[in-house]
């Protein structure tokens, strides 16, 4: 039993209160107690906490013990650039919090919008009197007083209406008016017509009702507790950056760690080996990782925008390229939501009756044609649109109408015709059929027999096959004052209209498919228009299921898991309120989920969703707050166009680690040799971070801009099992690119001490020009041959040349950025200071200048193997 | 289980209403009902009538509803004439309602309900009523721990008022999710966490099937207080009935307690139950 199953007295008893209101004493308590009409924010962890927790993950621990570390060994030890390092370490610790963050960070204002659609005063009744209150301190119990134009504040109980009519859409969807009465009303609370409920508007009409749920316990409260409360967690990039760094932390601090006790083992001093340990751990981090997944995330987001898509949260743009399954709305996107009329029928098919079947389609119709433009509902405009093609205009004043309603699901008006009354009728055959008792046949009234419902059927069915929207006519002469409206009528004929789906869209589903990725429609129309257009647009071909909304709510968890692990699926007469539950169970089977909406009460599946889907044009405020992304054209088709590139990012970022990752070697290399070889340290700490966070960021950031591969859409979406670092990526990079470049790091160290007369085992001060030079060229070495290695990433598999040498312009400026950083950190002072570095002679660039080479031509050797074995 | 139910019953209307669940539990296990209201010193002749009213509303539905009922007014500190009334009359379960004060205070610490269901010797019902519109509620959401306090007794109060409002049952366990140290938060299929039920769970669900209640459950990974209310809140859940917390203060502020939180964010009525032999 629910409130809309009692009489008004029975509410009142229920509610303990009666028509006189409440009194002020006892609203006062009920306010005290139930607390304040208003929508709250669910608690959520602030920015400052989710800022803090960028600085207290595993990686920034490791990190932050380091820094201590070496501050300690300053206070303890001065005089080794300790505390230089220790700082350096804090800046990266920041610079990473920062990146990651912003990654992170999304403006999240979809309450506010909610909010906006409550009302800041209210009519009501207290202590027998008519008072104007703040709705805030609306309560249970409270009689509220509606009238046209009033924004509804709490879920009510009607216990008196006239010609109340209200706009449900921020939770239907449904912009048409629904009438609502006071009577009680079986079935559902949701559905019921004799309760108004919060964040809706009164359309016409007036009422009285009495309060049963304020704010968060309201319906609206509901859609803003799942909105704000959901959380997706994670993305799947920043899962993989996670289990990534824990790997690389771990792996820097076992090194560290083992290699401070070989060096204690064999005699160096405990300050040597705990440089080394400290060097190995900064050596080992990919310290410029993160702020260059941010950016590359950030111009992605750039590009997709230039393709319609406006991406919220960076994170979202490598999202969008994991998707499995896409749940789309039919109207607007698949479809180009300008309806037309496609076809008619009528029983005799004959002129005259096309003729009454038009007047019927031109009178019961609120589409105006003004100043030579149509202005209303897409489908009523057609039906005028085509209409007033095939009769012209018609005069005949309007008296009363029944507005359609969804639940009625038929319209009625009644006009003056030659001054004679006439009922029209236009609405779902089901809804309009049963209430004929004629068929217009040869300007004759035939008596519906079964045959002739038969034969109206099978025309209607036959239409709506061809994907047409079908609505049926009928009319009936009001003779005297008593005769009654929609009873006796005539049956007229059928006129199926279209919806044409979106040129672009067949090509994009075509692609989805061969990318693996399924697509579920859900949509308001019924099956048989879903399913025709479903095929027109290709998106089932062999036998699909289809749900329909009656079922679905009748449907278990478990029945719907295995309906929804099908190949073809569409959900039919589907309301917004369905989709997350759709959305919950794909998630809960393991599916990365993309889900469209645009009205209110899609907000919160837009939340649930991996990616979230707003339409820019037709989307309500609060849909475009909680989703991840915009659509700026409502268009499917912008969908897997942002999911093409949504891939290539991912795919990039994978090119751009392991470009990152092989300058790892030639920095972990030279601390190995310090230890094993007992010779000065090729490469000091500065220096790694030099190549980290300098001369590697831009063209790693090039890198992240190279274009998608081709066949990436052929292929099927990533495994979520796949890591980012697999062994794959890390063999190439620590195995065969980063030895290349560690031997030219070594080679240039070597080649300038030799030409000195440095001595093997002979320690060279850390000022001494010549050792400074020697580490000058090893940390050249590196620059360079990341030179030849940039080229190298730039594809897997595919040779440079045959994707262009020149085709992303990028590489190129990023090379300059690198060289040019790089010949101040060997030539200007002031690199010379920071980075404990001295100038060398041009001839040392020169001959490490071939290492760059061989690193190249050694991987395109290796790609070429790779395409012969495939 | 229960042959004697208590209701305390004040001036605020929240107080009638968890009566009311009172009432249709006693309907469905035969039990008398007692309606008691203890009025404190200093109350109000307004409120002490408003609660006067409010016993009569509820003793006439008995007599509708062919329940033995008896009113108890008594003046006093609330819990402690409650617990002399539970003694004296040997009462099997209290129902009181929380106030807005529960939802302020941290671990509804000192509160008139916290008390109750600490001091009585009896099981407590404390309900949070928040939605008058679902009267008789249809779905209940019984979030369950995988360790079951007072297993049986909790099977029998759910079965019961299922039972009365012919209700469907339920049944939601948010666990911890699996994680792995390189691997983070590991993926899990209804069906894959199906096999990881836990025994106390199982358990229960028999309970339910052997009082012929229609069930389903569920079991998913998150934080429990807010997997609960999210989950109410998507499937429109009419009544959470949920166990009373056993965490410490000191386990409280460290992890948190998601039945605090629960009844502060509950989308619908609340029953927090604390079953009998947890007393004893």
């Amino acid at each position: 039993m629910k409130i809309n199953n009692l009489t008004k007295e029975e509410v009142f008893r229920n509610l303990v209160t009666s028509e006189n209101g409440l009194s002020e004493e006892e609203a006062k308590k009920r306010l005290s107690e139930f607390g304040p009409n208003e929508i709250k924010e669910a608690k959520k962890t602030s920015l400052s906490i989710r800022f803090f927790r960028q600085f207290t993950h595993f990686l920034a621990v490791l990190l932050w013990i380091g820094a201590g570390l070496a501050i300690l060994s300053e206070y303890l030890h001065p005089g080794e650039g300790m505390l230089t390092l220790g700082l350096a370490i804090i800046g990266v610790i920041f610079i990473n919090a920062v990146f990651t963050f912003i990654q992170e960070y999304r403006a999240e204002k979809s309450i506010e919008k909610l909010r906006l659609l409550l009302p800041f005063h209210v009519k009501a009744i207290r202590e027998g009197k008519e008072k104007e209150i703040p709705a805030r301190e609306v309560v249970p119990g409270d009689l509220i007083i509606l009238s046209e134009g009033d924004k509804i504040p709490a879920d009510s109980r009607l216990i008196r209406v006239t010609y109340l009519m209200v706009n449900n859409a921020p939770l239907t969807g449904e912009s048409e008016p629904v009438p609502l009465q006071h009577e009680p009303c079986p079935g559902e609370l949701i559905e019921s017509k004799n309760i108004a409920f919060a964040g809706t508007t009164v359309v016409s009409g007036s009422g009285k009702a009495v309060v049963f749920a304020a704010g968060m316990r309201t319906e609206f409260g509901r859609i803003a507790h799942l909105t704000s409360a959901v959380e997706t967690g994670l993305s799947p990039l920043q899962k993989e950056i996670v289990k990534a760094t824990r790997i690389i932390a771990f792996l820097a601090a076992i090194m560290g760690v083992v290699f401070f006790f070989i060096g204690q083992i064999i005699g160096r001093s405990f300050w040597e080996n705990f440089i080394f340990a400290v060097g190995i751990i900064v050596a080992n981090v990919p310290e410029g990782l993160l702020p260059t997944v941010t950016l590359s995330l950030a111009m992605g987001s750039q590009r997709m925008a230039k393709k319609k898509a406006l991406i919220k949260t960076l994170t979202s743009v490598e999202t969008l390229g994991s998707v499995t399954v896409i749940c789309t709305d039919k109207t607007g996107t698949l479809t180009q939501n300008k309806m037309e009329v496609k076809d008619i029928w009528t029983p005799d098919n004959k002129q005259s009756t096309v003729g009454i079947l038009m007047k019927n389609a031109y009178l019961c119709n609120n589409a105006k044609f003004i100043e030579g433009q149509y202005k209303g509902d897409p489908t009523e405009t057609a039906l005028l649109k085509y209409a007033r093609g095939n009769i012209g205009d018609v005069r005949a004043g309007r008296i009363s109408e029944i507005p359609f309603d969804s639940e009625r699901k038929r319209m009625t008006t009644v006009n003056m015709v030659d001054d004679k009354k006439f009922a029209f009728t236009k609405g779902a055959l089901e809804s309009v059929l049963p209430l004929c008792k004629y068929v217009l046949i040869n300007d004759g009234k035939m008596p519906v027999d079964e045959e002739l419902k038969g034969k109206i059927i099978n025309a209607y069915h036959s239409l709506m096959d061809k994907g047409l929207r079908v609505l049926s006519f009928a009319c009936s002469e009001l003779q005297t004052p008593n005769s009654k409206l929609e009873e006796d009528m005539v049956f007229l004929g059928l006129i199926g209209l279209e919806d044409p789906p979106r040129p672009e869209v067949p090509e994009a589903i075509k692609k989805c498919h061969e990318a693996g990725i399924r697509i579920i429609m859900i949509t308001g129309d019924g099956s048989r228009t879903a399913v025709a257009i479903a095929r027109e647009i290709g998106l089932v071909k062999g036998n699909s299921t289809v749900i329909e909304g009656h079922d679905f709510i009748k449907m278990s968890d478990m029945e719907l898991r295995k309906e929804l692990a099908g190949k073809e699926i569409i959900f039919a007469r589907m309301t917004p309120k369905h989709k997350m539950r759709v959305v919950s169970i794909l998630k809960e089977e393991g599916e990365r989920v993309a889900v469209t909406g645009d009205g209110v009460n899609d907000a919160p599946a837009l939340k649930m969703a991996d990616i979230g889907i707003a339409m820019g044009i037709a989307g309500t405020d609060v849909a475009k707050e909680a989703a991840d992304m915009l659509l700026l054209d409502d268009n499917f088709a912008t969908i897997v166009n942002a999911i093409e590139e949504g891939r290539a990012v991912y795919e990039n970022i994978r090119k751009f680690i392991s470009y990152i990752f092989s300058s790892n070697i030639p920095e972990i290399v030279p601390y190995l040799a310090y230890v094993l070889l007992k010779i000065p340290l090729p490469l000091t700490i500065m220096q790694i971070l030099a190549v980290d966070l300098g001369t590697d960021m831009i063209p790693a950031l090039a890198l992240g801009a190279e274009k998608p591969t081709a066949g990436l859409m052929q292929q099927p979406p990533r495994d979520p099992k796949e890591r980012l670092l697999n062994f794959k990526l890390l063999s190439r990079a620590y195995l065969f690119l980063g030895p290349i470049e560690a031997a030219a790091g070594l080679f240039g160290f070597f080649y300038v001490l030799n030409s000195g007369d440095w001595k093997w085992g002979e320690m060279l001060p850390t000022n001494n020009i010549l050792y400074m030079q020697a580490t000058t060229a090893c940390l050249t070495a590196i620059i360079i041959t990341q030179i030849g290695n940039v080229f190298a990433c730039r594809s897997f598999r595919e040779s440079v040349f045959s994707i262009g040498f020149f085709s992303n312009k990028l590489i190129f400026a990023g090379i300059a950025f690198e060289i040019a950083l790089q010949l101040f950190i060997v030539y200007h002072p002031w690199g010379n200071e920071i980075f404990a570095t001295s100038p060398i002679a041009a001839q040392i660039w020169l001959v490490l200048i071939p290492f760059a080479l061989v690193l190249f031509a050694a991987e395109e050797a290796r790609k070429l193997i790779v395409r012969g074995k495939k | 289980m229960y042959k004697k139910i208590l209701a305390a019953v004040n001036e605020h209307l929240n107080s009638e209403i968890a009566a009311r669940y009172a009432l249709n539990l006693a309907k469905a296990c035969g039990s008398k009902l007692y309606i008691c209201f203890i009025a404190e010193k200093g109350m109000s002749g307004s409120n002490f009538e408003k609660a006067e009213e409010a016993m009569k509303r509820l003793f006439l539905d008995a007599e509708k509803m062919n329940i033995e009922a008896e009113s108890i007014t008594e003046t006093g500190e609330p819990v402690e004439e409650i617990n002399k009334i539970v003694r004296h009359e040997g009462i099997d379960i209290t129902f009181a309602s929380t106030r807005r004060e529960d939802v302020e205070r941290r671990f509804y610490a000192g509160t008139v309900a916290r008390n109750l269901s600490l001091k009585l010797s009896c099981s407590t019902a404390l309900v949070r009523a928040v939605h008058m519109g679902r009267i008789h509620p249809k779905d209940i959401l019984i979030p369950l721990k995988a360790r079951i306090a007072g297993m049986s007794e909790r099977a029998y109060f759910t079965a019961k008022m299922a039972e009365c409002f012919g209700s469907k049952v339920f049944i939601f366990h948010a666990t911890t999710p699996i994680t792995k140290f390189f691997h983070g938060e590991i993926h899990l299929t209804p069906a894959q966490w199906e096999k990881r039920l836990p025994e106390d769970i199982s358990k229960f669900i028999d309970h339910m099937k052997k009082h012929k209640v229609e069930i389903e459950g569920r079991l998913l990974p998150g934080a429990a207080a807010k997997s609960i209310t999210v989950e109410a809140a998507a499937r429109r859940h009419d009544l959470i009935i949920m166990g009373a917390s056993e965490r410490s203060m000191l386990s409280s502020i460290l992890k948190g307690n998601p039945v605090e939180e629960v009844l502060r964010e509950t989308p619908c009525d609340l029953i927090i139950l604390k079953p009998r032999h947890e007393n004893q």
